[in-house]
């Protein structure tokens, strides 16, 4: 029973660690104010739920999930190319209204309020990863080869030119480097692994609506990377344990359920206010959000 | 031809209850220079307030909504002093400032929910009428009600920024604060004051929108969004922009909805929105303001 709680806790880390890493790229990184992440994360959900149910096996929808946020985030990139601070922050908030709304309207496809049950559970490779250990095991793996990869593409050149983007885009375009394309790439890495994390998450709770994907969903993954630190890869790691482990004592205090929710939204926001007051940087980051 | 002035008549109603939201939080931001998600915690605390007083413990309307502006002013000024304000000594950026306004926009929110619920609230106090038909389309007392106190709110706004001390400073603040400190003004002042007007016109928009839809507790954030959208439209760094962006926004939200299936309404807001911050960042009458737009 309790190890059964604590698999469950840590598919949530995983979920979680994918997503608040891939955020790091366009906040941490990059420099760029998103706040539409949770965008991406919905559009890999439902794209991957939608194939699977069709007929496709997981790998591929997995990927496609990837993809296609991959391809939202290129769409995105072109509008808010030149915006900085709040304006960017601002228009990428309206983005994830706008897949929000779609979400919830387009019910030939989505089913929309009514969301889409029965999303089944993954099988790969001839395995079925129905079994909830089976899928820690597979989070486990897709989560280390996420954070592998992001970790060279942050260490790579390309990482360096990035982080001067966000130090000083003059600077950086003085050196010739095309910020504008750099930035747009940067996006869509995000959006590729924030699909990825999307598609776990659909295929282990096996039920999606959009309500799971609104602007109350992006406070904890925006607490996480602040708390980690920006462009801090360890620090998210270590931030995600917190924040996915801190409100779980709420559970066996015996508050009613109607009233858990929004603790652990006030904990979040709580210590949100906290870190941003009395630690700025967060664990492990090594600059100030400007 | 009644469909058109229908739209029309919803179109300027939508646009009222918007510009009453986006004037305060254009307010604060002129003098502040920070996007305050925050606002529109304030709008729907102040809602639920009366709520509160009125329907639940039965108070007379009059007191309720005296209370409720006392409070929304009061929760506008303490979320400058005591959590802003520490932000500002600590020389944060805007980006960060916006952050903490977003967490406190979730922590309020979700303070709502713990205290009334999720379910759906009415305030009831005035009985639906039958409307008074106008060239076919129909308006309902309230809604004229909404529209006239809107507009008798903005001249007050417009008269207390050109004739009053206080409103003076306010715009010598927002135009260059380091030349302001220099004449004498205390800008920790202004800003504290532009806190409690803002959010006391915040507290009015919360009660004329709590009389005329249903209360919920993330209403805020959907208001806030439209403020702030209008905001963009208008022209950062002027309330009356402000003002007719909220305008142009409920009409386009209405007429919009002729054409797209009306669960799209909310996501106009966004396609003008988008549509601004490509073409004219500035907005209609924006001033130019630094790290607007750099290239």
């Amino acid at each position: 029973m309790i190890s059964a709680y604590f698999i469950h806790l840590l598919i949530l880390v995983g979920i979680y660690l994918i997503l608040a890493i891939s955020l790091q790229i366009s906040i941490g990184f990059t420099g760029m104010l998103n706040l539409g992440h949770i965008a991406f994360f919905a559009i890999g959900a439902y794209t991957s739920a939608l194939l699977v149910l069709n007929g496709f096996p997981f790998w591929l929808a997995l990927l496609s999930a990837g993809i296609v946020a991959m391809v939202f985030g290129y769409a995105l990139s072109l509008p808010i190319k030149k915006l900085k601070g709040d304006y960017l922050a601002l228009a990428t908030m309206g983005f994830s209204f706008v897949v929000y709304a779609v979400l919830l309207n387009w019910t030939e496809l989505t089913r929309g309020p009514l969301g889409i049950p029965g999303i089944p559970k993954p099988s790969f490779l001839g395995i079925n990863f129905s079994s909830n250990f089976s899928f820690l095991i597979l989070i486990l793996i897709i989560t280390l080869v996420c954070y592998f990869l992001i970790n060279r593409i942050t260490n790579s050149p390309f990482g360096k030119v990035l982080e001067s983007i966000r130090d000083d885009e003059l600077a950086s375009k003085t050196l010739g480097k095309n910020t504008s394309k750099a930035k747009s790439i940067s996006l869509m890495v995000s959006a590729f692994f924030a699909g990825i994390a999307g598609s776990l998450y659909a295929h282990y709770i096996t039920f999606i609506d959009p309500s799971s994907f609104t602007l109350m969903q992006l406070i904890p993954v925006l607490c996480i990377v602040i708390i980690g630190g920006l462009a801090s890869m360890k620090g998210t790691l270590i931030a995600t344990f917190i924040i996915v482990l801190l409100p779980e004592p709420l559970r066996f205090i015996g508050f009613p359920s109607s009233v858990v929710g929004p603790m652990r939204q006030i904990i979040y926001a709580l210590f949100l206010l906290l870190i941003l007051l009395y630690k700025p940087k967060g664990i492990y980051g090594k600059v100030e959000m400007e | 031809m009644s469909i058109i002035f229908q739209l029309l008549i919803n179109g300027i109603i939508a646009g009222a209850i918007y510009a009453l939201v986006a004037s305060g939080f254009s307010l604060i931001y002129n003098t502040c220079k920070f996007v305050n998600f925050a606002h529109g915690a304030v709008v729907a605390f102040s809602a639920y307030i009366v709520y509160f007083f009125f329907s639940t413990l039965n108070f007379n309307f009059g007191f309720s909504v005296v209370f409720a502006l006392l409070f929304a002013s009061i929760l506008g000024w303490a979320m400058n002093h005591f959590v802003y304000k520490r932000f500002r000594d600590r020389k944060a950026s805007n980006s960060i400032l916006l952050i903490a306004s977003f967490g406190l926009l979730i922590l309020i929110e979700s303070l709502i929910l713990i205290l009334f619920g999720a379910d759906v609230k009415t305030i009831n106090y005035i009985q639906v009428t039958k409307g008074i038909e106008i060239f076919g389309a129909i308006i309902t007392p309230l809604q004229i009600f909404i529209v006239v106190s809107s507009a008798v709110i903005f001249l007050a706004l417009f008269l207390f920024m050109k004739k009053t001390k206080l409103g003076k400073a306010m715009r010598a603040v927002s135009n260059n604060k380091d030349v302001a400190e220099i004449l004498g003004i205390n800008s920790q002042t202004i800003y504290s004051w532009s806190f409690i007007i803002g959010s006391f016109i915040a507290g009015i928009a919360g009660i004329l929108i709590g009389l005329e839809q249903n209360l919920e507790p993330t209403m805020g954030t959907n208001l806030i969004v439209k403020g702030f959208t209008a905001a963009i439209i208008g022209g950062v760094g002027n309330v009356y922009g402000a003002i007719l962006g909220a305008l142009l926004l409920g009409l386009a939200e209405n007429f919009g909805i002729w054409y797209l299936p009306s669960g799209y309404k909310d996501a106009i807001a966004f396609i003008i929105l988008f549509i601004f911050l490509l073409f004219k960042p500035k907005g209609l009458f924006g001033i130019k303001r630094e790290g607007d737009r750099e290239q």
